[in-house]
């Protein structure tokens, strides 16, 4: 492209972004609203993502009924794919609410066209995560025993555990996540209420949006509220998986008992979850010709998140080995040696491979402004990150203080299908949202959009007869 | 047509009348649906017994020789635990694996059930009424066919009066006397110990010895007289520095050889080259050189003359002899010429108090005798009772073939094994629990068998079957006036009926059970015939009988299937040893298959890599590869006997280290199924010894195991926090004011106790007795048989290729269930050399003051109890597993698949297994954690007895199963905060530490150094020194 002819150091990752292929007001509605008609492609991915969900859902209903044992527990190591995988969707989480809330305080422009997809994969990753720990236990059905409710026993949950903190974090991340992505939707539905023709839909969305009329106060309430909700959710993204790292730390197993673990799993997560907004974006916008909403320069500048999240996990990953040597402990040294180079290793080196080493090559200007590497990269974070979580439960517990009660792990069909039907829950919500509701805020991109001016419409949104031109793909996505 | 209301129609009131008649019947099919089931067996209960309220009936274990007193626990009419009888002389309370798993062939699913009739080539079940007939009307037939001499009747040898009854039952129908076959037996040491010392088998008291020398003799491995020999070794090395230092010579270390001081390993068939070297040390005549003796067993000179002169020099001494050679018999009368000769005869080897059930058994020449004539058609009929020669008699005898040319053959066994299954007709005895019999344990004592219980299936007696066949003959009626065998025992009884009467109370009495003729065994001077080990090949092959399933009679038992071997650690499994040098040179690890070839046959297992067997050797277990017996043994591991041809030992018995073999790489590969993740302790202190030289010194701790930066050790010795240090921190707070029940002063009392144990690893063996004790007390499922395994596919339960049917495929996965485990650490040899010890150490849960499992359980669950105990409330537990991973000792267990649950295809207790079940213990549900609960159903019983009684509890009142079983008497429990309990004294011994104490656990288990004699007695320190713990890094597993 002519546009790296002469090297570009401007910082992107500015509040200063601009959308030069978007001109008016109209566009965005007419563009964003077009995305809500299904289409075959459309219909194909949500009908494999139901079918994986249904197959993870046999898969438990066969697991409850004939016990855990058909998952691939093999104890000393008692957590397995379940918990791998309930912290990998928590993960995924928190970069929604760091990219919505974090970045909303920050003033960080890049995040306007992404932040309603992040936020959305927030809500729908936190539930996919809390069904984890209740496929998890022995006893699922007993899962409400860890809710505090009133009760002739007089049975309280152990405040203690971490896995009661655990039950809160989760249950208070999902209801604010989930009321912040809401309050930032109603702007939008009302504009898809003003547009509807169906009146049975368009009943629904008015009630959705509150009876929104665009009015001064209105938007004055709106943006306090918008701004108290990321205010409220900025701790969160710290705490909640700060609580979820207690769940190993608070153990005294070697590999687990650490202090780092809080930082550690916040950077992991929010690592983690910015590769899964590549591996979301990308798609949309190439599907959904969105390419000049969600620019290159937003894609490049979610990429510096990503490199320096990859930066800080990488370095706990080292401060991990360091004090395993530098503490002196036998047990902690042993293990640690174990994980790199024993009977691990190769889980070990896929994690260190996909989330530090792969992802220096965002180091490259020309590799971050690469969307198709972007998502090959994402992809390989996203395995990397789960295999994080791997190294961290499994090889840890094979590999415990008692040497005689050493052992080994490997997962079953029941684990695979479950993590497979994972996905497929998640996207089958996912997919769902897509086509119900805008995923790009409406409202916030005509912020970016300069007010409609005469000569700016005559001149480039409408043609002579105040019509809208044909919308090229091919918009750049660059400073001009 | 209706003409009061003119409709065609339903009336109202029929309508009414149908609505409530199908209402009814609804109702009353919907509640017959559920099976009705009776919630206490009695209707009318007889006297005595109370629901819920145990009775115990003194008794004799019949499961080998020995004869020990049981005490046998039973509960609303079904006996659910065997403990050993206290009174008892012989074993004094104790019990070994196989003795508590006499209950699991009471109530064996696969015994028979009924009389069984072959019937168009297969047996189906009969009644009895029709049975006795034809047994009559047979025995009948082979009379009147003048053929009555050639009937054969083989019966499980066993001491009581039976074989005399028998003999008597034969006679009178002019039938030859009866072989007392026993496939386990060492004859050959029987023999040479009835012509040394003149008893079969003398009382051995390890104690009064200086130094033990075993040449073979696996008197630890179930060999013999177990219990006892395990009692006095124990009690031997319990005396520290003044106990015996051990020495064990023979080709493989077996668990009495890893409870050695000190290893020497001779090649196989050398040892009465080295027996008569010693015998020549001390003065003996017929003694070799040391010379002879190292050339020929392929031992240095040094360490020959070193054990040599450690024998000059300990007064008194013990040595012992049980090789398997075809000269085993040369071997065991050396022995017993160099007791002689140290003088020890009458200290450490006392014939004066002998074992009562070891003469008159016969092996399995005499059995090859019955084949050769089965097979020439010279055996009219067949009679067996409990044995099972098809099985237990080397493959190239051709038992079964042979047997199969008799006429008609009957079988008074219970169990569907190798030879009931090839039998005519089946008229299933009772079990030993079901019945009446007597034994002679050691001279002079009477042990009474009686009937615990109502027997559970459509049983006979075989002795009353055989009264009531011989009164219905009418030449014979009149020599057997008994209403039954009860009768003809309390009418020989000494005092008569009423004194058999009253001495059921106690289970023994003084007195001679009636004895065979001593000839009817064989016993012969063992001829100086040279170690003939025949064959080809580069190695030489040992089988020997497994130390927990013998010679594969508890092989359909599945606490004994399950209870991994001592040695190797693996079940529900055969296995070929071999030693790492010899793995590395047929390029073999662990697992992959080994064909051992002979001229008698192959035998193909999983290799088990072993640093306790001579690079030249290798050695398989008996007691596997049945074709029959159950779904517990059936196809499960190879039988070693494939492998062996008939050589006998001199005595009759099969010699197991008979013949050479090649060996080569089979190319399959099947993971061994052991308990063990590694076999090393990495430097972590969990099994830690003390040799004598620094016991007597006072230093008392191994350095070497400390984790650095770990924490102070200042608290030890001792428990370091008699109260409760409890998890919920009431008590760490001092501030609060409600301190509840964990205040010392509350009024239910129960702050004041801490239930800790104390476990002495100089006395542990290894045997692993308590585990079997833990599996009866606690009904914990055993997980390794065939159809617990688990999903490999979608698949419902009846479809097998949906699920991982491998045999112990659960323990392939680590989900054993044994609350309580014997670990057993190497220390030293990692260079393959001889030089390594043994650790064995009990795990359990440490029931920590401050435990780790405690506060990460999100339900309380698991939570501190005011008396020292880490509670698990299974109905509390949601399963999320958080316990386990906190553990350090990793001693909680999970149920991954519905153990407990009938219609679960992995239900442990299949009918009648069920009616054992502890119904003081919940049987746990899947989904939930449980662990060792320091029997706190005991706890509970005893505290609420005294509280019936209104007094405190007296100190080492009760104890938990495991205590009470351990032969070797290591396990002690009690209330660590009282002085006046044992426990509170041990605690406080100068060999205590806990395990793991760096993480600050508190726990209420504390472990006394085993202690080593690594000292030649009387000389230097000995050229092979054992080593102490060796840190390593290294991953190895």
């Amino acid at each position: 492209m002519a546009s790296f002819v002469e090297p570009r150091r401007s910082n992107i990752a500015s509040a200063d972004v601009q959308l030069p292929g978007v001109t008016d007001y109209e566009q965005v509605d007419n563009e964003i609203i077009a995305t809500l008609s299904p289409t075959k492609g459309w219909f194909g991915a949500l009908a494999v993502a139901i079918a994986l969900f249904l197959m993870g859902a046999a898969a438990w209903i066969y697991q409850i009924y004939w016990g855990l044992g058909n998952a691939g527990y093999a104890p000393p190591v008692m957590w397995g794919v379940y918990i791998i995988t309930f912290v990998f969707w928590v993960g995924i989480g928190h970069a929604g609410t760091l990219i919505s809330a974090i970045l909303f305080l920050f003033r960080a422009g890049f995040r306007t066209t992404i932040y309603r997809c992040a936020e959305a994969m927030t809500v729908f990753a936190v539930m996919t995560a809390g069904l984890f720990p209740i496929i998890h236990i022995g006893r699922p059905w007993k899962f409400f025993w860890l809710i505090p409710y009133p009760n002739w026993r007089l049975l309280w949950p152990n405040f203690k555990s971490p896995l009661v903190w655990d039950v809160f974090a989760i249950s208070t991340y999902l209801t604010v996540s989930s009321t912040f992505l809401y309050v930032g939707l109603i702007p939008d539905i009302a504009v898809l209420r003003d547009r509807e023709t169906n009146p049975t839909r368009k009943r629904i969305l008015a009630i959705l949006s509150l009876g929104w009329r665009n009015s001064e106060p209105e938007w004055r309430h709106f943006m306090k509220m918008y701004l108290f909700l990321a205010a409220f959710s900025t701790p969160l993204v710290l705490s909640v998986h700060s609580v979820v790292s207690f769940d190993f730390a608070m153990a005294l197993t070697p590999g687990w008992h650490a202090t780092i673990f809080p930082p550690y799993f916040v950077a992991g997560a929010i690592f983690s979850g910015i590769g899964m907004v590549f591996t979301i974006i990308i798609p949309i916008r190439k599907f959904f010709k969105l390419q000049h909403y969600v620019t290159i320069n937003h894609l490049d500048a979610a990429a510096k998140l990503c490199l320096v999240t990859s930066q800080v996990v990488g370095c706990a990953y080292i401060i991990e080995f360091f004090i395993a040597w530098y503490s002196g402990n036998a047990v902690e040294q042993d293990y640690f040696w174990n994980r790199v180079f024993g009977e691990w290793w190769w889980a070990a080196w896929i994690m260190l491979t996909c989330n530090m080493i792969l992802p220096l090559s965002l180091f490259s200007q020309k590799l971050r402004r690469n969307a198709s590497w972007l998502f090959i990269l994402s992809i390989f974070i996203n395995i990397g990150m789960w295999f994080e979580r791997f190294v961290i439960i499994v090889p840890s517990l094979s590999h415990e203080f008692e040497p005689w009660q050493w052992g080994g792990y490997v997962p079953s069909w029941v684990d695979m299908a479950i993590l497979a039907g994972s996905f497929g829950w998640f996207f089958m919500w996912f997919l769902l949202f897509i086509k119900q509701l805008p995923v790009v805020a409406i409202a916030e991109v005509k912020e970016i959009v300069p007010p409609r001016l005469r000569s700016h419409a005559r001149g480039k949104g409408l043609d002579a007869a105040g019509h809208h031109r044909d919308y090229g793909t091919e918009t750049p996505g660059e400073f001009d | 047509m209706s003409q009061s209301t003119g409709s065609a129609g339903v009336k109202r009131r029929e309508f009414l009348k149908v609505l409530g008649a199908a209402g009814a019947v609804t109702t009353s099919i919907g509640c017959s649906q559920e099976k009705v089931e009776k919630l206490i067996p009695y209707l009318v209960s007889p006297d005595q017994t109370v629901p819920g309220v145990s009775t115990y009936y003194s008794t004799t274990c019949r499961e080998c020789a020995t004869g020990c007193g049981v005490v046998a626990e039973v509960r609303d009419g079904r006996a659910v635990k065997l403990e050993g009888n206290p009174e008892h002389p012989v074993n004094h309370g104790a019990l070994c694996a196989r003795g508590q798993a006499g209950l699991q062939g009471l109530y064996n699913p696969d015994r028979y059930r009924q009389p069984m009739v072959r019937e168009g080539g297969k047996l189906v079940p009969t009644t009895w009424d029709k049975a006795l007939p034809l047994l009559s009307q047979k025995i009948g037939e082979v009379r009147s066919a003048g053929r009555a001499t050639n009937v054969v009747f083989v019966d499980q040898h066993a001491s009581g009066s039976f074989g005399v009854f028998l003999d008597s039952w034969l006679g009178a129908f002019g039938f030859p006397a009866h072989h007392q076959y026993d496939s386990d037996a060492d004859l050959a040491v029987r023999a040479a110990n009835t012509i040394a010392y003149g008893v079969a088998m003398p009382t051995l008291d390890f104690a009064a010895a200086q130094l033990v020398i075993s040449i073979g003799a696996d008197f630890l491995d179930g060999r013999g007289a177990g219990v006892p020999h395990q009692l006095s070794f124990a009690d031997a090395r319990a005396k520290l520095q003044n106990g015996p230092r051990f020495v064990y010579v023979g080709p493989r270390r077996s668990l009495t050889g890893l409870n050695a001081d000190v290893w020497i390993a001779c090649k196989p068939g050398s040892e009465d080259v080295i027996a008569k070297a010693l015998l020549g040390a001390v003065g003996g005549a017929g003694g070799a050189s040391i010379k002879d003796a190292a050339d020929a067993s392929g031992v240095t000179e040094a360490t020959l003359q070193g054990l040599a002169d450690e024998l000059k020099n300990a007064r008194p001494s013990l040595v012992l002899s049980g090789v398997s050679t075809p000269n085993a018999g040369v071997v065991a009368t050396i022995v017993a010429n160099i007791n002689k000769a140290t003088g020890s005869v009458g200290i450490t080897v006392k014939p004066a108090e002998p074992m009562g059930g070891f003469t008159g058994a016969v092996g399995a020449e005499q059995m090859d005798a019955v084949s050769r004539a089965a097979a020439a058609g010279t055996v009219s009929l067949l009679f067996v009772r409990g044995a099972n020669p098809a099985y237990d008699t080397p493959k190239s005898m051709k038992f079964a073939e042979s047997m199969a040319k008799v006429p008609f053959k009957v079988s008074f066994t219970s169990y569907p094994d190798e030879t009931s299954e090839l039998c005519d007709l089946v008229l299933p005895d009772d079990h030993a629990l079901e019945s009446w019999g007597d034994a002679e344990a050691t001279l002079g004592m009477i042990s009474l068998q009686q009937p615990v219980m109502e027997r559970i299936f459509d049983t006979k007696a075989t002795a009353d079957v055989l009264l009531k066949v011989a009164q219905g003959d009418p030449s014979a009626a009149s020599k057997f006036p008994w209403k039954s065998y009860r009768d003809y025992l309390s009418s020989r009884f000494p005092g008569g009926t009423a004194s058999f009467t009253q001495a059921l109370t106690a289970g023994i009495a003084s007195g001679s059970v009636a004895s065979r003729d001593a000839g009817a065994a064989k016993i012969t001077l063992p001829s100086e015939t040279p170690a003939a080990i025949a064959g080809d090949g580069d190695y030489f092959l040992m089988v020997y009988p497994h130390a927990v399933l013998g010679t594969g009679a508890a092989a359909n038992k599945p606490w004994l299937q399950e209870l991994p071997d001592p040695v190797s650690k693996i079940c529900w499994q055969s296995w070929v040893e071999v030693h790492p040098a010899t793995a590395r040179k047929l390029g073999v690890v662990a697992g992959d298959h080994i064909t051992v070839r002979t001229a008698a046959g192959t035998v193909t297992a999983p290799a088990f890599v072993y640093l306790g067997i001579r690079q030249d050797t290798v050695a398989i277990a008996l007691g596997q590869g049945h074709t029959a017996y159950g779904r517990y043994a059936k196809d499960i591991g190879v039988n070693a006997l494939d492998a062996l041809g008939g050589t006998w030992n001199g005595s009759g018995a099969v010699a197991y280290t008979q013949s050479r073999a090649s060996i080569s790489k089979a190319g399959a590969f099947s993971p061994l199924v052991t308990t063990e993740g590694s076999a090393r302790q990495h430097g972590r202190g969990i099994a830690q010894a003390l040799t004598v030289t620094d016991l007597v010194a006072g230093r008392l701790k191994e350095e070497k195991h400390h984790l650095p930066g770990d924490a102070s050790h200042e608290f030890l010795p001792g428990l370091r926090s008699p109260l409760a240090a409890d998890a919920q921190g009431d008590l760490a707070d001092s501030t609060a004011k409600e301190q509840g029940m964990y205040d010392p002063k509350h009024w239910s009392g129960m702050a004041k106790r801490r239930w800790a144990m104390t476990i002495d690893l100089a006395r542990c063996t290894g045997c692993s007795a308590c585990v079997t004790a833990c599996y009866a007390e606690n009904n914990i499922p055993t997980v390794g048989a065939r159809w617990q395994g688990r999903s490999l596919r979608p698949g419902s339960a009846t479809d097998e290729g949906a699920w991982d049917t491998r045999p112990g495929a659960n323990i392939l996965k680590g989900r054993e269930m044994s609350w309580l485990r014997i670990e057993r650490y190497f220390e030293g040899g990692e260079d393959g050399s001889t030089d390594f010890e043994a650790r064995f150490v009990p795990m359990m849960c440490q029931h920590c003051g401050n435990a780790p499992c405690e506060p990460v359980c999100p339900v309380y669950a698991t939570y501190h109890s005011p008396d020292g105990l880490n509670v698990q409330v299974y109905n509390r537990c949601v399963g999320t597993r958080y316990c386990s991973n906190g553990c350090p000792y990793k001693v909680r267990y999970f149920n991954w698949h519905g153990f407990g649950e009938p219609e679960r295809r992995q239900y442990a207790f299949p009918e009648p297994l069920h009616l054992q079940l502890n119904p003081d213990v919940t049987v746990r549900g899947k989904g939930v954690m449980e662990k060792c609960t320091f029997c706190v159903q005991r706890i509970r019983e005893a505290e609420n007895l005294a509280k019936l009684e209104n007094r405190e509890l007296k100190p080492d009142e009760f104890t938990t199963a495991c205590a009470q079983a351990c032969p070797s008497k290591a396990i002690v429990f009690g209330d660590a905060a009282d002085e006046s309990w044992s426990v509170a004294k041990l605690a406080e011994d100068a060999r205590a530490y806990h395990v793991f104490e760096e993480l600050n656990t508190f726990t209420a288990v504390v472990y006394l150094k085993r202690v080593n004699h690594t000292t030649a007695v009387g000389g230097a320190p000995a050229a092979t020194p054992v080593s102490a713990a060796v840190p390593t890094a290294e991953g190895a597993r």
